[in-house]
């Protein structure tokens, strides 16, 4: 935000601008903000009154259940995808830009593309008559083709595959910070490219790592299409574990206790993230 | 902490980038315990030489010694040199006795032998008082001096500085200078320092190796290099020239006599190689010129007259723009003794003997 | 600086084949459309158009690609008008109120879907909304808002606020101002919201399945069931057109951005 409109501070000339803001802001107070403090209510308020749905959080196994698979799996695809993505950006803010350029729209292609899709293309890919095990039998490696999909594998496959350029992002906006000359005066002084690496780069990117993290971990955690399709119904991570509760056995207060707790877990995370790192440097870096 | 010190020599060293000569045969030695300065305009390879001596650009020919050691394969980690790059590339994630001790820890020298030499650095470049601050918040001289004791601190072999004032303002600079020089004197280490800046070059080095387009076109201590400029380039950069185009008349036992312009000029040496009719050139500065409101009648002294174009005062002296047969002329006179009231469109009379100026090989 | 400003050439390999990871899935589809078999597999003989032939006469995949582009294009008309206005009055007032709308407009992007679905779901029942264009093409403008929000706002941080009050002081209305001042200068931050708008309608999968059921089967929906129910080559060709028409989208962009630096 480089230059800031002066407040204006009388109502009366700030009147007309308010006009402007009131159709988006009305919009969106009806129509979002209002179904969502519904959701909150309703856990609270169905099928009786009282904390009585939040109680199976300590109570229910399988509610339990579907927290630990859910958490396991966003820290497997948290992990894989920041070492992805850190060698990723870490190339990307060494290379000549021409390279810089193709390696950019690489990156910024997939976000364009329906993850619906995606997550079909990946059931094309790693199913059991997919072109992976067609290559592999074809060339006489195996005899069986290999799971691949339909358990925590495939999802974590097409979770980590959507997550990377988010991570990607906000790593390369902390590398691309750094004084080129520092590691090289690392070396100067006599450190080996490992250890100028070890204690002069990766400790100046530990907001970006941070970030990074924190994004993709709380994406991850409300993320339906990819673990429904990918994880064929047998793996159930939360997101899933809702959409059943209410389409399908239309059972609300479940529903909606697990949505409020996934919605307050993940408000928590960014209110933690920006005691750390200034948020708006996170996003604007996109 | 005086270190011993060594010689480097820089033997037939090119770099390549594609079709462009960065470095383009360069052989160079510097003795032991001097200041060497590479001084040459932006493009002109300094800085690539430079990185190729602290061992981040690989020479695509040609070594480097240390001593009588080649240490071109060495990565820089392994060469021992002391750095202090442009823009200081202070960690800005350590403290000021952190960064100072960084050579030490990635040595895996002992912590209490550590802190002393640390405490040591720092009290020489009297910064003891600021150990526990971040880079940040120092002021750019201070960082300057971090960047100095984080680049003594380990005893190293050489200390490399990459135009490590350019970003100070110029008081600051001069204080500096000065700081650096004396710096060089009390530790006793050989220095090789990067600069564009002339003056910066003449004030502190032992030596000046000027370098253009990659190539070393002179090199020596800065006295030998103001007064007797090999190239038109030399005289030129530092500091200022006026040029003479000529033909040889004459050649004498202790020089020649030259025509330009219609008029006869003497100069005193730099006859090698000469014949009469071969063109010449020779370069004469601006404060070796007299002004005189008669012609000179001495018979070795060299005379031209002109008129004032224009001219400005600079409290210690003034400049000259005069209009002469052969162009414009600039001279620099000293205030206090010009003998004309400087006015445009005066005539005036221009006088220098013929030792004041140099031939200089037109490049 | 060869020697150590680069990446070293572990790290380049290891990068490039993230890279190819992530570009894997999108190269497969295209081969895979154009096979010349009745199931989902490379060309193993020769490149067909049977399955484009039958993804272009089938009624189903028509009428939904029909209705995923009108409600595309309508939430996408509601988001841009709506968030750009927003955006504008925000920048002009910047009080702590507006930044805190602010904050209200980017919720969308920071709230799972499942979580905003469940509740919507609730309120359209109440309203009779679900399953009529109306309520989807709501649902999805007002979630398309804050794409529209973020880019305009971006827009507005390189425009001087100054020439917003020289305009009012040659004397011309709020109106005037925006039309003629300050809506052409953010029109490329316009046209990206307006893009993202657009494509975030068009791929929408998670909403579509709570608030539309018979009546309203979008292109993501009807892949949905497909890739749950038969994986037949069809899906490739959908697949390929989704793709195409934000590939289009995002060169619409990058040709508005170029026409405007030119």
């Amino acid at each position: 935000m480089a230059v800031a409109a002066p407040p204006s501070r009388v109502l009366g000339a700030s009147l007309p601008w308010w006009l402007l803001i009131a159709p988006a802001l009305i919009l969106m107070l009806a129509f979002y903000a209002f179904p969502l403090a519904e959701v909150l209510w309703i856990s609270f308020t169905e099928p009786e009154p009282g904390l009585s749905n939040y109680e199976r959080l300590i109570t229910s196994e399988a509610v339990q259940r579907v927290w630990i698979t859910t958490l396991r799996i966003c820290i497997i695809t948290t992990v894989i995808t920041l070492l992805a993505g850190y060698v990723v950006a870490y190339a990307l803010s060494s290379a000549p830009p021409r390279v810089q350029r193709w390696m950019f729209l690489f990156i910024l292609l997939p976000l364009w593309i329906s993850v619906l899709v995606r997550a079909f293309a990946w059931v094309t890919i790693l199913r059991r008559q997919g072109l992976i095990n067609e290559a592999l039998i074809g060339a006489g490696l195996i005899d069986e083709p290999l799971r691949l999909i339909w358990n925590e594998f495939g999802i974590a496959v097409g979770m980590v595959h959507y997550m990377i350029p988010y991570a990607v992002l906000p790593l390369y906006a902390s590398m691309r910070d750094i004084d080129p000359r520092l590691v090289p005066a690392a070396r100067g002084l006599g450190a080996s490219r490992f250890e100028a690496f070890r204690s002069v780069f990766l400790p100046l990117t530990r907001p970006g790592i941070i970030a990074a993290s924190v994004l993709v971990f709380i994406f991850s955690l409300g993320f339906y299409v990819t673990p429904a399709i990918l994880g064929g119904g047998r793996t159930l991570m939360i997101a899933e574990y809702i959409k059943l509760q209410i389409l399908d056995l239309i059972r609300w207060g479940l529903g909606t206790m697990m949505a409020s707790t996934l919605l307050i877990a993940i408000v928590l995370l960014l209110w933690a993230l920006s005691r750390i790192v200034d948020i708006r440097r996170v996003f604007g870096s996109g | 902490m005086a270190a011993l010190s060594h010689a480097l020599t820089v033997d037939r060293v090119s770099k390549h980038y594609g079709p462009v000569r960065a470095v383009d045969d360069v052989s160079l030695t510097i003795g032991r315990g001097d200041f060497v300065t590479l001084l040459g305009p932006s493009g002109s390879g300094k800085t690539t030489l430079l990185m190729a001596i602290a061992g981040f650009v690989a020479p695509t020919s040609g070594q480097i010694l240390l001593d009588d050691t080649p240490i071109t394969p060495l990565p820089p980690e392994k060469r021992n040199f002391g750095m202090v790059f442009q823009g200081y590339a202070l960690f800005p994630h350590m403290t000021v006795a952190q960064n100072v001790g960084f050579p030490l820890r990635v040595r895996k020298v002992g912590r209490a032998e550590a802190d002393r030499r640390v405490a040591d650095a720092l009290a020489l470049v009297q910064l003891d008082h600021l150990a526990d601050r971040l880079p940040k918040q120092l002021s750019g001289g201070q960082q300057q001096r971090v960047a100095l004791a984080r680049a003594l601190v380990f005893q190293p072999a050489l200390l490399l500085l990459d135009e490590p004032l350019s970003a100070l303002d110029k008081k600051l600079r001069a204080e500096l200078q000065v700081e650096l020089k004396d710096l060089h004197r009390r530790v006793g280490l050989t220095f090789i320092y990067v600069t564009h800046d002339q003056e910066e070059a003449l004030s502190m080095s032992d030596s000046i190796a000027i370098l253009r387009d990659g190539r070393l076109v002179q090199e020596g201590p800065p006295g030998a290099l103001y007064e007797r400029p090999a190239t038109r380039f030399v005289a030129d950069f530092l500091g200022k020239s006026n040029f003479i185009e000529g033909v040889v008349e004459e050649v004498r036992a202790d020089g020649f006599s030259y025509a330009a312009a219609g008029q006869r000029f003497v100069q005193h040496g730099g006859a090698e190689g000469l014949a009469k009719g071969a063109p010449v050139l020779v370069a004469i500065r601006p404060e070796k010129i007299e002004v005189r409101e008669a012609a000179p009648a001495e018979p070795e002294m060299n005379g031209l007259s002109g008129t004032i174009a224009a001219w400005s005062y600079f409290g210690s002296a003034f400049a000259l723009l005069v209009d002469t047969p052969l162009g414009r002329v600039q001279a620099a006179i000293p205030a206090w003794r010009c003998p004309v009231e400087p006015s445009e469109g005066r005539a005036v009379h221009l006088a220098w003997t013929a030792d004041a100026s140099v031939r200089v090989v037109a490049d | 600086m060869d020697r150590s400003a680069q990446a070293g050439p572990v790290a380049n390999v290891l990068a490039w084949s993230v890279l190819l990871f992530l570009l894997l899935p999108i190269t497969v589809i295209f081969p895979i459309s154009l096979t010349d078999q009745r199931f989902l597999s490379l060309p193993y003989e020769a490149l067909s158009l049977q399955h484009y032939v039958a993804f272009f006469t089938s009624e189903r995949w028509l009428s939904s690609t029909w209705q995923s582009l009108v409600i595309a294009l309508a939430s996408t008309i509601l988001a841009v008008s709506t968030g750009t206005l927003c955006a504008i009055g925000c920048w002009k007032l910047s009080t702590r109120a507006t930044e805190i709308v602010r904050v209200l407009m980017l919720l969308p992007i920071i709230v799972p879907s499942i979580v905003y679905a469940l509740g919507i779901y609730r309120l359209w029942i109440r309203l009779d909304l679900l399953d009529t264009y109306t309520g989807v093409i709501l649902v999805h403008g007002v979630t398309g808002i804050p794409y529209v929000v973020i880019t305009v706002t971006t827009a507005l941080a390189n425009f001087d606020p100054r020439l917003e009050q020289a305009a009012r002081g040659m004397g011309a209305s709020l109106r005037q101002t925006l039309a003629w001042v300050i809506l052409p200068r953010i029109m490329p931050g316009i046209v990206s919201g307006a893009i993202f708008a657009f494509i975030h309608s068009w791929d929408e999968a998670v909403l579509i399945l709570f608030i539309a059921s018979r009546a309203l089967f979008t292109l993501p929906r009807r892949m949905w069931d497909g890739i749950n129910e038969n994986l037949d080559p069809v899906m490739a060709v959908a697949a390929c057109v989704m793709i195409l028409a934000s590939v289009l989208m995002l060169a619409v962009d990058l040709w508005a951005r170029r026409k405007r630096s030119e």
